[in-house]
């Protein structure tokens, strides 16, 4: 009895020591990777028509089945024709040596590709979430706690871009300022000023969502007693907004930012085929439609490791700015 | 049977060396060469500006610079040469072949091959490189086989081989008279040898040829860079100049949002842009100048299933094209800017089309009902649909927007509704362009019509349509299923026709009996378009092929 509570007490001790818990998310993030990849896996095996011959289909542009030798050699040349038993444990084999596979269309290592696409991509996305909270911020400043016609039109204005498709507002983007005024590119690449048009485009719809959920703690805050004590020392309205509310007012929106993040780098592959932009959407959609599935399954991946590290990270900062947090 | 929005494409014409059918046809060839040997001049005595690079918006992207797609020609037609070309009127003409001679039984083709052609690094372009890359097409190497070369000979291809340095000679086993065409196609563009050994990741990465510009990057996800090959001396006959291009380059951007895409050319962020989009067609005719091409072969078209009921009985195909508009559903879907195309079997730029088959089966609703009346389906059920034996009148039709642009869809559901008055239940299986291609909604018992086109130059496109199955090996390429060992039989008749004349009327005879038996129903006719800035002069559609833009002859004028 005494044994067993010492040993309790251990496991508690252990389970809050930092190192542990920081092993402890690593191997769960590890799990999830893991389970990315075999869920990949399982897809590309269990999609219906036979994988060669979409191979020599989407290659030739042609449909209707094709010839027995043909599969055969494209069969022996991406190891089809092994068990699949045989065919994960190479897979995943190759992942650990950070062999992400080739693609079946460009040829090339999917490692290579998707290096090579997703820097633009981060860029878009993080320029995207910068802008959403300065809009967001802006806005709440000017409107939280007013009861006029402005307030009431840019809450509006929130509500419908949060819920209007962001790749229609592209365009229409792309048209008023790019096309008819001519103050932004057409065709940005990858210079400063054709990063705007795209950024704004990904950022409306999330502003709005930020807008929303920081206006309600927003005007919540405002009715607490130190932002009255705050006024009674004689700050002006704008400043106690500025100084006081906002920051009690930001924290969920932070804790939104996580989810943000994941949003705008799916929101971004729209974004970006509208824009001919480069990045992984065009990439994606064409390796989609194409099934081209080691760079599906290559994102898939990517994209899983990016959730564990940005989560990690999130809670790491957590229990760094707020003590009350415990690691659990 | 091909291409989407588009894809791959073939051609073939008639063309011509009349000669005396016994007299070696080495000299019909070596006469009719003659007038092509004084190279064009386009501009004599005009200086061209060089210089300058062309910003070129194009649609689509594929995944290797090279293969059997047509947006994969577009680019090998800018840095590769081919054997030979073909011209606006259909007449094969010089390239790195500077003459050829056929042999007796048509059998034997021997190439001489022009001197001193490098590929861009560095290697000789001799008949044994030209030699290499043939033999490649038609093995069964994934590397070196081509999608576009093979379907066409593998049933007359024997050998290719150098039999002295410079000169080249193809066997046949069979005479295949639309081989020079099937050369002349950008698909068939020379590679060189020692770049093809680095394996296709490299390759179509960075293919090396011997054209007159050079791949100088690929950066995925926006553009190729081409710059000028410095040392070109191998242009074809049919070039408006000779030696260099006049630009220093191209810069080929990917623009796949035609919002995009033409906005850019307003805006002077590019010098040319393809595909113009239909809303933007009457704005581009007044702005700028405009180059179409139709595309020859078989135009979009509705291919029946014709191995099993309903449509294993000729009463009822025919009774279906009666019962649908098919005019008035294009023009009202497509609003002009892609005239409809009645005739099945063959596009209108393909010298062998029949004009009066461009209206056949004309809406004709009296008509439709009789022929299915005369075909056994007497009864409908309550709904309205047609009966018999106990089988409603239903069609499926399969289709993915990898073949067919979005207000084609908008057609579809017109004709939908115009069978249901003769008493068709239509039904419409759109598909994604992965599960199409993966052969969703196109197994034997999956479909009833299925929209399809091939590309090509003409009528040679009958071969990879309608060539029966045989030794157990389906044609994959023939969607209808409609075996017609007649038909075949004029195919190949025409085929090996050497006389312009005689294997056009047999290719003709072929295509009314198609029309006639419709295993296939006219839809849309399928165009090339580009629209290019006033600045820049002399871009050209290779009209002779299928359609590509030709950047090689292009200069900016003194504005820019």
């Amino acid at each position: 009895m005494l044994i067993l509570m010492n040993g309790n007490e251990a496991v508690k001790r252990v389970a809050h020591n930092p190192l542990v818990w920081f092993a402890r998310r690593i191997l769960s993030g590890v799990a999830v990777v893991w389970a990315a990849a075999t869920f990949a896996f399982l897809i590309q095996c269990l999609l219906p028509g036979d994988r060669a011959q979409i191979i020599i289909n989407v290659r030739s542009g042609n449909v209707g089945p094709a010839a027995p030798a043909e599969l055969a050699a494209i069969n022996a040349q991406y190891g089809f024709d092994q068990p699949l038993v045989v065919q994960y444990a190479k897979y995943v084999w190759r992942i650990l040596h950070g062999d992400l596979g080739e693609s079946y269309q460009q040829h090339r290592a999917v490692a290579g590709i998707i290096a090579e696409q997703i820097g633009p991509t981060i860029v878009l996305a993080i320029a995207a979430l910068l802008m959403a909270w300065a809009i967001a911020i802006l806005t709440t400043l000017l409107i939280a706690g007013r009861d006029n016609i402005w307030s009431k039109l840019l809450s509006g204005a929130q509500i419908f871009l949060a819920t209007v498709p962001p790749y229609w507002l592209a365009t229409i983007l792309l048209v008023i300022f790019a096309v008819n005024l001519r103050i932004f590119p057409v065709v940005g690449e990858s210079s400063p000023m054709g990063l705007v048009l795209p950024t704004l485009a990904l950022a409306l719809e999330l502003s709005g969502f930020f807008g929303q959920v920081v206006l309600n703690e927003f005007t919540r805050v405002l009715e607490q007693p130190f932002v009255t004590s705050a006024r009674a020392r004689g700050m002006s309205d704008f400043g106690v907004r500025l100084h006081h509310v906002l920051r009690h007012a930001a924290l969920p929106g932070i804790t939104l930012s996580g989810w943000a993040l994941g949003k705008l780098l799916s929101g971004a592959i729209l974004i970006e085929v509208v824009f001919a932009r480069q990045g992984l959407g065009g990439v994606l959609v064409a390796a989609t439609s194409s099934r081209d599935v080691p760079i599906v399954s290559g994102a898939v991946l990517i994209s899983a490791g990016l959730f564990v590290l940005v989560s990690v990270i999130v809670d790491l900062a957590y229990r760094i700015l707020d003590p009350r947090m415990k690691l659990t | 049977m091909l291409s989407p929005t588009a894809r791959p494409t073939r051609r073939f014409t008639g063309r011509s060396n009349h000669l005396a059918r016994k007299m070696a046809a080495t000299l019909a060839v070596l006469s009719g060469l003659s007038q092509w040997t004084p190279s064009v001049h386009a501009q004599e005595g005009v200086a061209v500006k060089r210089g300058g690079v062309i910003r070129y918006g194009h649609f689509q992207e594929p995944a290797c610079l090279f293969g059997g797609w047509v947006q994969q020609w577009y680019l090998q037609r800018q840095y590769s040469d081919n054997l030979v070309a073909r011209s606006d009127d259909g007449k094969i003409a010089p390239w790195l072949a500077e003459s050829w001679t056929i042999s007796d039984d048509k059998k034997v083709y021997t190439f001489e091959i022009k001197p001193n052609v490098k590929f861009t690094d560095g290697t000789a372009l001799d008949a044994q490189a030209i030699a290499d890359n043939i033999n490649g097409w038609l093995s069964n190497n994934p590397d070196l086989r081509n999608p576009t070369a093979a379907p066409y000979l593998s049933d007359s291809f024997e050998l290719a081989k150098a039999i002295a340095p410079q000169r080249l000679q193809v066997t046949l086993k069979v005479p295949f008279e639309p081989l020079l065409n099937v050369f002349a196609q950008s698909s068939q563009g020379i590679l060189s040898p020692t770049a093809l050994k680095r394996g296709l990741a490299v390759n179509c990465e960075k293919p090396v040829g011997s054209g007159p510009f050079i791949v100088d990057k690929w950066r995925h996800g926006r553009e190729v860079t081409f710059r000028r090959n410095p040392d070109y001396n191998s242009a074809p006959a049919i070039a408006k100049h000779q030696g260099p291009a006049y630009v220093d380059g191209i810069s080929w951007k990917f623009l796949p949002d035609q919002t995009v895409r033409y906005g850019s050319l307003i805006t002077g962020e590019t010098d040319a842009i393809y595909d113009i989009p239909a809303v933007a067609w009457k704005d581009a005719n007044s702005r700028f100048a405009v180059l179409r091409h139709i595309t020859g072969g078989t135009p979009l078209r509705l291919a029946l299933y014709a191995a099993r009921p309903p449509f294993d009985d000729v009463l009822v195909r025919k009774a279906f094209a009666y019962s649908t508009d098919r005019k008035a559903a294009v023009d009202t879907s497509f609003l002009g800017s892609l005239p409809f195309e009645g005739n099945g079997a063959l596009s209108q730029s393909s010298p062998e089309y029949l004009h009066e088959l461009g209206q056949a089966y004309a809406y004709d609703i009296r008509k439709a009902n009789q022929l299915l009346d005369q075909a056994g389906w007497t009864e409908r059920d309550r709904n309205g649909v047609r009966v018999k034996n106990g089988n409603s009148l239903t069609v499926r039709i399969s289709y993915s927007n990898a073949f067919l642009k979005p207000d084609g869809e908008q057609a579809l559901q017109v004709i939908q509704q115009q069978a249901r008055a003769a008493g068709f239940d239509v039904r419409l299986q759109p598909t994604n362009p992965a599960d199409f291609f993966a052969g969703r909604n196109l197994g034997p018992d999956d479909y009833e019509i299925v929209l399809l086109y091939w590309v090509a130059p003409g009528a040679e496109i009958f071969r990879i349509s309608w060539k029966p199955d045989q030794n157990g090996e389906p044609n994959r390429f023939n969607p209808s299923r409609f075996q017609d060992s007649a038909l075949w039989e004029v195919i190949q008749r025409a085929e090996q026709d050497f006389s312009s004349a005689e294997r056009k009327g047999l290719y003709q005879q072929a295509e009314r009996k198609i029309v006639d038996e419709a295993p296939v129903i006219g839809f849309t006719v399928l165009d090339v378009t580009l629209a290019t800035s006033p600045s820049l002069k002399d871009v050209w559609l290779d009209h002779g092929s299928v359609g590509e833009p030709v950047f090689y002859d292009a200069h900016f004028d003194e504005r820019k």
